[in-house]
């Protein structure tokens, strides 16, 4: 007992050392993993973070009318890996610093994310595509502006187009 | 006199025990005679989910198969991974890997340590030595972003750079740890009740330890300098400058005292990565490809060696994921710690082991 005395004096001294929550808020780190948050705004439905999570938690369905996706993130089966956040090309998942996820059994079906992403428009035939917004087409869409916006098919027409234009060229000079 | 031999079932839930294990122990008065172990009680078929996850989601899924190395689980399978498809990880990240391991390192065994000082009755030491595992919390809270599961490793790298808003963090704790840690190790030294408790205790010897292949902190203390980090280096460990820890004496207290001074070696270890390590990325940006074959990795986790095997068919699931953890190798060495040990300090032997149930039935 007595090499500890010290040390028991002193802590007591000290006093506690836990946080008094809830009377007081808790300390949190900035980079603590928390609740995961999805900005529609970012979101392509490219579907990586889906295909990472081992949780099972995020779903993608169609919308009844056919117009968009509506994206689902389920808190109650996230683990607050991060793996989402870490894969998503856009940015548009993150992990918050809120970790207040303390609710109801009423809201147990609610607990979720739950986005409405409509699709985009082929800027030449207007089919349905992948959604466009402006953040991503400042960002993805500034390596090749025209083709970005287009569908898979107007863009191999235009890549049809373009080598078809390029060969005569090519042969009158290498004759 | 037969009315004083008798059976004592222990577990599989039970005080004295942490996680379920049962324990079918002959008694003669108050010792122990034979001990015969039966395991199986927390099995989650955690090899069956990995074979039908992709390789991105079994990161974070052998990440929960323990958490008190949950960084040497996905450290090692990525690194079985990336020896199928031939991935070099840049150097900065292996530098992470090994900060993240060490820093997990120090927390498990202030943990273990004090679970002991809990199991000899003296709980207020225990409280202490939570508390002074509470910094390395805290460090990992802050630069990882959880207090277990610190989500560092992916295949290729890492995900978390520590930057220069979490390195000067990192180190301040370890400032705030390095006297706490000396004057613990003093407490658990010295300490008349501790000794008395755990000293000439729980005997392994050199001999059985070799016998038994027993693994990590429980090897080094009866004699065994095996250490995976430097038996077969892996990520950075070569180029770092730090002791195996050994001892002769193989009861319960060297083991203690040996996991103290691994923790003060393992603070050691991540000042010099801080100090060393090279800029550049943390991890490869390319997504792997995983050709058809198989791999294996290992590394020395806080309770030891541990192993992964995996094989790929070519598809983004792998064919088989298999592990073997280093409780699996100590727990057959308790029927010799055991033996003719009193019943009292059933509990003490058990936890010296530091024995992981959820790894080992996973
Ligand atoms: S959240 Fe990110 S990863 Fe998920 S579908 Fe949208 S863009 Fe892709
Ligand atoms: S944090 Fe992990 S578990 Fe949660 S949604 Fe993202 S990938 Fe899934």
């Amino acid at each position: 007992m007595l090499p500890f005395l010290k040390i028991m004096l002193r802590n007591l001294l000290l006093g506690p050392s836990t946080d008094p929550f809830p009377f007081a808020p808790a300390k949190t780190h900035k980079n603590f993993r928390g609740c995961a948050e999805h900005d529609p705004e970012k979101c392509i439905l490219c579907g990586i973070c889906r295909h990472v999570c081992a949780a099972g938690a995020i779903q993608i369905h169609p919308s009844e009318d056919g117009s968009g996706m509506q994206y689902l993130l389920w808190h109650n089966s996230c683990v607050f890996c991060g793996m989402c956040a870490h894969y998503c090309p856009t940015g548009a998942l993150t992990m918050s610093d809120n970790w207040h996820l303390a609710h109801s059994g009423a809201e147990m079906f609610s607990n979720c994310i739950s986005d409405f992403i409509p699709f985009g428009a082929c800027a030449q035939c207007g089919a349905k595509i992948q959604p466009r917004p402006q953040t991503i087409i400042d960002t993805l869409g500034a390596r090749s502006p025209d083709r970005f916006l287009l569908c898979p098919q107007c863009k191999r027409q235009g890549i049809v187009q373009n080598v078809a234009q390029a060969r005569p060229t090519r042969r009158q000079e290498n004759p | 006199m037969p009315s004083t031999t008798y059976t004592l079932p222990i577990g599989p839930l039970h005080v004295a025990l942490e996680e379920p294990m049962y324990f079918d122990i002959q008694v003669e008065g108050e010792t122990v005679r034979s001990v015969e172990l039966s395991a199986g009680h927390v099995h989650r078929g955690m090899e069956a989910l990995a074979m039908q996850r992709n390789y991105f989601q079994n990161v974070t899924l052998v990440e929960r198969v323990c958490s008190l190395c949950s960084n040497s689980h996905p450290a090692t399978y990525c690194m079985a991974v990336e020896n199928l498809s031939g991935l070099i990880v840049p150097e900065r990240a292996r530098y992470l890997r090994v900060i993240a391991d060490e820093v997990k390192r120090i927390a498990s065994h202030l943990f273990n340590v004090g679970i002991m000082a809990h199991l000899t009755g003296f709980d207020s030491l225990f409280m202490h030595a939570m508390e002074v595992r509470e910094i390395m919390q805290d460090a990992k809270e802050g630069v990882y972003g959880n207090r277990m599961n610190l989500g560092q490793c992916i295949i290729g790298g890492c995900r978390r750079d520590i930057d220069d808003s979490t390195a000067p963090f990192l180190l301040g704790q370890l400032e705030l740890l390095k006297p706490q840690l000396h004057e613990l190790y003093g407490v658990f030294e010295r300490d008349p009740l501790i000794r008395t408790r755990t000293q000439g205790i729980g005997l392994l010897s050199h001999a059985e330890a070799r016998r038994h292949a027993v693994v990590g902190p429980v090897a080094r203390a009866s004699g065994v300098a095996y250490d995976l980090r430097r038996k077969a280096p892996y990520a950075v460990y070569p180029d770092l400058d730090f002791e195996v820890q050994t001892d002769t004496k193989g009861d319960v207290h060297s083991r203690a005292l040996l996991r103290l001074r691994e923790a003060v070696e393992s603070v050691k270890i991540v000042e010099q990565c801080l100090r060393q390590m090279p800029g550049g990325p943390i991890n490869t940006r390319e997504v792997p490809v995983i050709p058809p074959g198989e791999a294996v990795a290992r590394s020395e986790a806080p309770r030891g060696e541990v192993f992964y095997y995996v094989r790929s068919d070519g598809t983004d699931t792998p064919q088989r994921l298999k592990w073997r953890v280093p409780t699996y190798m100590n727990w057959e060495a308790l029927q010799v710690m055991l033996a003719n040990c009193q019943v009292a300090d059933i509990a003490l032997i058990v936890n010296s082991i530091d024995p992981c149930i959820s790894c080992t039935e996973r």
